[in-house]
């Protein structure tokens, strides 16, 4: 097998015994996202919501808990060996940047997944929520788990840049992404600057698609070329600055006191 | 020595670490290194606390890019970034290690064998021996968190051969082991050096364990190199019987 592969499959492996032995990461994927649906369910009853109106609502709660699990694994790819103090240790090996992206991405998708069939499963069972068309399903996960790379990026770019102190950005980035691109509104109902801003987030665009599903107009045209080709911008650019905030954290001694 | 079997040399590194946004302030950790190591050799570094030992070796590893000066590995120039084939050939355990702390002893070998493109049988028969060599059977499945300093240690010396390094570098390998732990690592370090020939530089604080190990010694004081050569001629250089005698007189002031 390919070597980077190798070390690809060697980060999933990783994230994976973290998954599986951390009680953090259990209620990451289960426990908060399984709150969130139900209140927001629970919420859409007691305001006597159309049906519509209720997807709109549940929509957003599941992508909001597939979008949280998928991109903290990504962060946590680079955090664990933060947290564990091992940043060294990884990078006396040949390791790319890309690597641990991509190999910590490998088992937030597989998370996001789970969250994901759990979450409509309950909304399914408990506010009658029904899934849209299989490809519009798939098409936005796609995007949902794009933008999840992207926000996890931006969380290893800044500890590069700026040390272990800054990681609560891991929680603060996703949350605020995900007010900005409307995750329980129509972007819409924004203020006119914010929702400028939400134009430069591809969430926004594949919660939109995915709302279509039931029945929601666009506001935005194109918005798989919009989300799509924002996203393969964003990581393009994220990769080149990890690059550089990698080299400078070799410069200032960064990459030394994430070990220590 | 010939001077076409140097594997490492280090030329000229400067560097400073700034600290401090409004009114930076410069610590000078290197101020002007060179040094030549020869293939297969057992090269010590010496030096009190805070000496610039740790950061030197740093340097050469790549982990850490110097401000001035450039380090040749095996003749290919890094002033400031190595090749992914150079850093293949070489690997590092460091005193106090640190690994994630999730991951069993077999586990971290797995993990850090992967990363250098070990797969399958090559790797598990690597990691199976490596856990013998170390005396690490008795912990294979226990968390890294869970270890004693001493079997951290090892797992480290274990992870640091998993790419069957040319040149290996170890920080304090005994630093904070009692002397029975302490005397099997140098045990370790003797054997990896006459049976595998591998160049390995090491840093320690322990002069007993530099004048049976190593060479040639380089004392490191200030960021600079105080003292060069072998260890007859640095005791001769200091008029001192033993290393810890020339150890106390080259770190006086």
């Amino acid at each position: 097998m390919n070597s980077q592969l190798i070390r690809i499959y060697a980060f999933a492996y990783r994230n994976y015994i973290f998954a599986v032995r951390n009680f953090f990461t259990f209620a990451e994927m289960l426990f908060w996202p399984i709150i969130g649906i139900l209140s927001i369910g629970l919420m859409g009853g007691f305001l006597s919501l159309t049906g519509n109106m209720k997807s709109f609502l549940l929509t957003g709660a599941i992508m909001a808990g597939v979008f949280q699990t998928s991109q903290l694994d990504v962060a946590y790819g680079f955090l664990y060996d933060v947290w564990s103090k091992s940043v060294k240790q990884t990078f006396i090996a040949p390791v790319r940047n890309i690597d641990y992206i991509l190999g910590s991405w490998i088992i937030g998708t597989l998370r996001g997944i789970i969250t994901f069939f759990m979450l409509a499963g309950l909304a399914a069972i408990f506010f009658k929520f029904q899934l849209p068309s299989t490809l519009a399903l798939w098409i936005s996960l796609a995007g949902v788990y794009l933008t999840a790379m992207i926000s996890g990026m931006t969380v290893i770019f800044f500890i590069f840049m700026f040390g272990q102190r800054i990681d609560i950005i891991a929680w603060m980035l996703s949350a605020l992404m995900m007010m900005l691109c409307g995750i329980y509104y129509p972007v819409t109902y924004l203020p006119a600057f914010i929702g400028k801003i939400a134009q430069f987030i591809p969430l926004t665009y594949f919660l939109e698609y995915f709302r279509t599903g039931y029945g929601f107009t666009l506001n935005f045209s194109h918005p798989l070329i919009k989300g799509f080709g924002l996203s393969a911008i964003y990581i393009g650019i994220l990769l080149l600055l990890i690059e550089l905030a990698f080299l400078k954290a070799k410069k200032t001694g960064m990459l030394i006191r994430l070990s220590e | 020595m010939k001077k076409n079997d140097i594997v490492v040399e280090v030329q000229g590194i400067i560097k400073d670490y700034k600290s401090g946004f409004f009114k930076p302030h410069y610590t000078h950790a290197l101020r002007g290194i060179d040094l030549a190591i020869h293939e297969g050799e057992l090269f010590g570094v010496l030096g009190p606390n805070g000496a610039g030992k740790t950061t030197l070796l740093n340097v050469i590893m790549g982990l850490i890019t110097p401000d001035k000066g450039c380090v040749m590995i095996a003749g290919n120039k890094n002033c400031g970034k190595f090749s992914q084939e150079i850093r293949k050939t070489m690997n590092m355990s460091s005193g106090n290690p640190n690994y994630p702390w999730a991951l069993t002893v077999r586990e971290a070998l797995n993990f850090y064998g992967m990363l250098y493109g070990l797969w399958g049988k090559n790797l598990s028969m690597k990691v199976d021996h490596l856990i013998d060599l170390m005396e690490l059977k008795k912990y294979a499945d226990t968390r890294f968190d869970e270890l004693s300093t001493g079997t951290k240690q090892r797992t480290s010396i274990a992870k640091s051969l998993l790419n069957d390094p040319k040149i290996l570098l170890l920080d304090e390998p005994t630093s904070g082991m009692d002397p029975n732990i302490s005397r099997k690592i140098r045990k370790v370090i003797k054997r990896l050096h006459s049976e595998l020939k591998i160049t390995i530089l090491l840093t320690t604080h322990y002069m007993r364990e530099a004048e049976e190990l190593c060479s040639r010694i380089a004392f490191i004081k200030d960021g600079k190199i105080a003292a060069l050569g072998t260890k007859e001629k640095i005791k001769r250089m200091t008029s001192s019987k033993n290393m810890e005698e020339a150890f106390i007189e080259l770190a006086t002031d």
